[in-house]
């Protein structure tokens, strides 16, 4: 049944894919990651795709139970393609099903790229920089803007990735990797993250070395001096450090967090380190 | 008893930050601003609050990594803290090895009681069962981790109030001060987590970019922020003969 009129799904069933792909992270487990995060998101689409087909419709459910994960706030792009591409297996007699699955395979990663950097390098990093800062006068506003300033954008972009993701199908990937729009973007968001990554060490990280060299009020303090070569420079300095180990020394993140805790208690007994 | 209840069922909510859009409920900004109002103290849950999330900075989930387990954290460290009169630094202490010891508890539950929905999904897929499908989902999300994480904070606060509050209080002031230096160095972590994620030979001057406009001129983080943005448009738009393709190519298939 080859024919013009393939289009089968509506606004409503996408919309019930769109409110289904809020819970992708419920049960991720080591397995297969988001698999049954994407199954049960596809649920409504196949269950009315493959209504008379009882045979199809197993098929395409282990399908979307294949490994899966991606930055779960843009997952809807894939899931939208997805749809599409099951939308034309389900009207189309010779679809190549194994391209459904290709298609996912091929767009996860480089779209965790993009998003990880877009929702949490950057606009986490946002929220978090807004948020904390007036959170730390005890304001309520903290809080609240925080959640704000990440979810309104988050779920924009989470509806226009559904609807943007199935109206483009299948042939969103080539087009995007064609014209190395996708490199583009990564470039871009890498960009915007690590100016505010920059500027949040300045700005977040404390240190103080009230440390002096001689007496009384010919002393020298050390942690002046530092900061009259370049302001923030140790911050710099030791976030530089984590980052070796973090990532040359391959430190896990709890160990290296106690460690700035250990960091933190000898430093106020020998006096190296201040408030 | 009360308290300990609202307390577990406070991290239930965090915990359905999965069911949620993943949309950050359960980062300690918010666990400690809620549990601030269960023990009748917002203004100093919100503070707790600020200080763990800038030190947890670095702790979420990217291409499969599991961060330590901080709704716990954040609740139990809020919590002990608050129960106990101390300083908000004093969260971090208890916080700490408590996300430590949940990850451990959150990784068995994984290991061990998660897998059994994910396989009887499978075989509801294969019976053709969307239903069935759906309902592990929901179901394995809750049972797995969500209600253990609730009565596991719920029996802690329980039993470790009273003793935690005595071992709070014999703290020694040079152990605070540590405390406190270390919550002003915790962040570093979390943005060289950050910058692992994205940095490359290329872009590492852009950091720098960063780092210089807010010492030199005092900018905001919002600011620097939307300077990045515009930065990023100027020099993605350098290019713009491969981005205008891609866009033609888009066009043509919407035929279909």
């Amino acid at each position: 049944m080859t024919t013009s009129e393939t289009k089968v799904l509506n606004k409503r069933d996408l919309m019930k894919v769109f409110w289904r792909s809020f819970t992708m992270e419920w049960t991720w487990n080591y397995e297969r990651q988001a698999n049954l995060g994407y199954g049960f998101a596809m649920v409504p689409i196949l269950e009315k795709l493959y209504k008379d087909k009882p045979e199809e419709k197993a098929e395409a459910l282990q399908r979307h139970l294949e490994f899966f994960n991606t930055t779960p706030h843009v997952s809807t792009l894939i899931l939208g393609i997805s749809s599409a591409m099951e939308e034309q297996n389900s009207t189309q007699e010779d679809f190549d099903t194994s391209s459904i699955n290709n298609v996912k395979v091929g767009l996860m990663g480089p779209l965790a790229g993009i998003g990880d950097s877009l929702l949490w390098g950057t606009l986490r990093i946002i929220a978090t920089g807004i948020g904390t800062s007036l959170a730390l006068q005890g304001n309520i506003l903290g809080p609240i803007l925080f959640l704000l300033i990440f979810n309104i954008p988050h779920i924009i972009l989470r509806y226009i990735c559904m609807m943007g993701g199935y109206k483009l199908g299948a042939g969103f990937l080539t087009k995007m990797q064609q014209g190395g729009l996708m490199d583009k973007v990564t470039y871009g968001a890498a960009i915007v993250g690590l100016m505010s990554i920059g500027a949040m060490i300045a700005t977040m990280v404390t240190v103080n070395i009230p440390l002096s060299y001689g007496e009384g009020d010919s002393a020298i303090i050390i942690g002046d001096i530092l900061n009259g070569i370049i302001p923030g420079i140790i911050p710099l300095l030791f976030t530089g450090f984590i980052y070796w180990l973090v990532t040359k020394k391959k430190l896990k993140t709890t160990v290296a967090l106690l460690m700035i805790l250990v960091i933190g208690i000898i430093g106020s007994l020998t006096g190296i380190l201040g408030i | 008893m009360l308290q300990a209840i609202l307390l577990g069922l406070v991290a239930m909510i965090g915990n359905a930050t999965f069911l949620a859009g993943t949309g950050l409920l359960d980062r300690p900004i918010v666990m400690c601003t809620l549990t601030g109002l269960v023990m009748g103290d917002v203004k100093s849950g919100i503070i707790i609050g600020a200080m763990m999330e800038l030190a947890f900075i670095g702790a979420f989930s990217v291409g499969g990594a599991i961060p330590p387990e901080m709704i716990s954290g954040g609740v139990l460290g809020a919590a002990l803290t608050l129960a106990s009169g101390n300083s908000p630094e004093v969260a971090l202490t208890i916080g700490i090895p408590v996300a430590s010891l949940a990850l451990i508890l959150k990784n068995a539950c994984k290991i061990f009681i998660l897998p059994y929905f994910v396989h009887k999904a499978d075989q509801y897929a294969k019976e053709g069962n969307g239903e069935g499908v759906s309902r592990m989902h929901m179901l394995g999300g809750f049972l797995y981790f969500n209600l253990p994480l609730g009565v596991f904070v719920a029996t802690a606060y329980y039993l470790g109030n009273t003793v935690m509050s005595t071992v709070l209080n014999a703290i020694p002031s040079f152990v605070q001060n540590g405390l406190t230096i270390a919550t002003g160095l915790m962040p570093a972590l979390g943005f060289a987590i950050l910058a692992s994620m994205i940095v490359n030979k290329k872009n590492a001057v852009f950091l720098f970019l960063g780092f210089l406009l807010a010492v030199y001129l005092n900018i905001p983080v919002t600011g620097i922020a939307l300077l990045g943005v515009v930065t990023a448009l100027i020099i993605v738009g350098i290019q713009p003969a491969q981005v205008s393709t891609a866009l033609a190519g888009g066009d043509e298939d919407d035929d279909f």
